[in-house]
């Protein structure tokens, strides 16, 4: 069942990596739905909507975020929820892996998460309300070969958010991950179609997702009833 | 430049701040030498934490200044700029007189 049209009326949220692939897709959902969403990607915006503020923003960039927060504060005086979703992905086998590369990974993909969770729970404290849902990734639990930095940036955004639920808890803000499977974005087309099918094949679900099922978690974890959720991670496909 | 007295009033509305989150009952005393850190300290350790950011916030809106309370040098003082607001004051005072 989707949620009303308007679930997330008077809600402001902020999604990271919004301008392609499963940040478009959720921003896109959010904004469908009532929400004010403002976007953070080091590129332009890709997606026009009278409720939609792009900020042009490198999450692996501690100035750069604080900066995307101050101009963000002169939108909203709060945010309650937040995706985060930027991330980067180079898969190699790791005696043969860039440290650019790694280090690109390690900074977007975990502190990143870590900067913008941070910035957007000062924020939440004020409303004492808030959600963060980080963007996983089964790579966390299938450990494929090529994805060790990938794989442990991705298992690290669980640990951040369980360890922040503590911490933010007496906020009323909850912290979950959503570990997503396969789904066809521009980031999964950089890896090898037949590794793809494999991994594919192997789920106890031997599909790829559907938007839907990443926008079915994202409500749950977001909605007013999920108060008692958090330090959770929910995979797709059935990875556990 | 924002004076001592303006940092210190930040710092104790950064306290009423936690005061109004609290009920009657748990109200602290705020006063120049209410004890932030320690074991004496009057605030738990998200309180503490709430009054940081709502400090480090308002001293860099009143003085277009961004100020760290909680980095190394901060933390390596002799006397902590935590022991009470006097201190905090007093450091804070001391950051925004350094050249940006």
């Amino acid at each position: 069942m989707m949620p009303a049209p308007s679930a997330y009326e008077g809600k402001f949220a902020l999604v990271t990596g919004s301008r392609r692939g499963i940040g478009r897709l959720i921003a896109e959902h959010l904004l469908e739905h009532g929400a004010h969403v403002a976007g953070f990607a080091r590129g332009e915006a890709t997606i026009e909507h009278v409720n939609y503020t792009h900020f042009q923003v490198d999450v692996s960039d501690a100035v750069s975020v604080q900066k995307g927060f101050a101009s963000l504060k002169k939108v909203s005086d709060t945010v309650h929820i937040v995706v985060n979703n930027a991330a980067v992905l180079t898969s190699q086998y790791a005696m043969i892996m860039s440290p650019a590369a790694a280090l690109a990974m390690i900074n977007t993909n975990l502190f990143g998460t870590f900067m913008v969770s941070r910035e957007a729970s000062k924020m939440m404290r004020k409303a004492k309300w808030g959600r963060i849902i980080n963007i996983g990734s089964m790579a966390a639990s299938l450990e494929p070969i090529g994805d060790s930095v990938y794989a442990a940036c991705k298992a690290g955004v669980s640990t951040l958010a369980n360890v922040m639920a503590r911490e933010l808890a007496p906020l009323n803000v909850t912290c979950n991950t959503l570990g997503v499977s396969g789904i066809k974005t521009d980031m999964l087309d950089q890896l090898p179609e037949d590794k793809i099918a494999a991994v594919i094949a192997s789920l106890p679900l031997p599909r790829f997702a559907e938007p839907d099922d990443i926008l079915n978690v994202i409500d749950f974890f977001a909605s007013e009833r999920s108060a008692y959720i958090t330090a959770q991670t929910v995979f797709l496909g059935g990875v556990n | 430049m924002l004076d001592k007295n303006a940092v210190q009033d930040i710092i104790l509305q950064g306290l009423k701040n936690i005061n109004d989150e609290r009920g009657p009952d748990e109200q602290i005393q705020i006063d120049l030498d209410t004890r932030l850190f320690g074991t004496d300290a009057v605030l738990d350790s998200l309180s503490l934490v709430s009054v940081i950011v709502d400090v480090e916030s308002a001293v860099s809106e009143a003085s277009g200044r961004d100020i760290s309370l909680t980095d190394d040098r901060a933390m390596s003082q002799t006397v902590s700029p935590f022991s009470d607001v006097s201190t905090l004051t007093d450091y804070i005072v001391l950051l925004l007189s350094e050249a940006p």
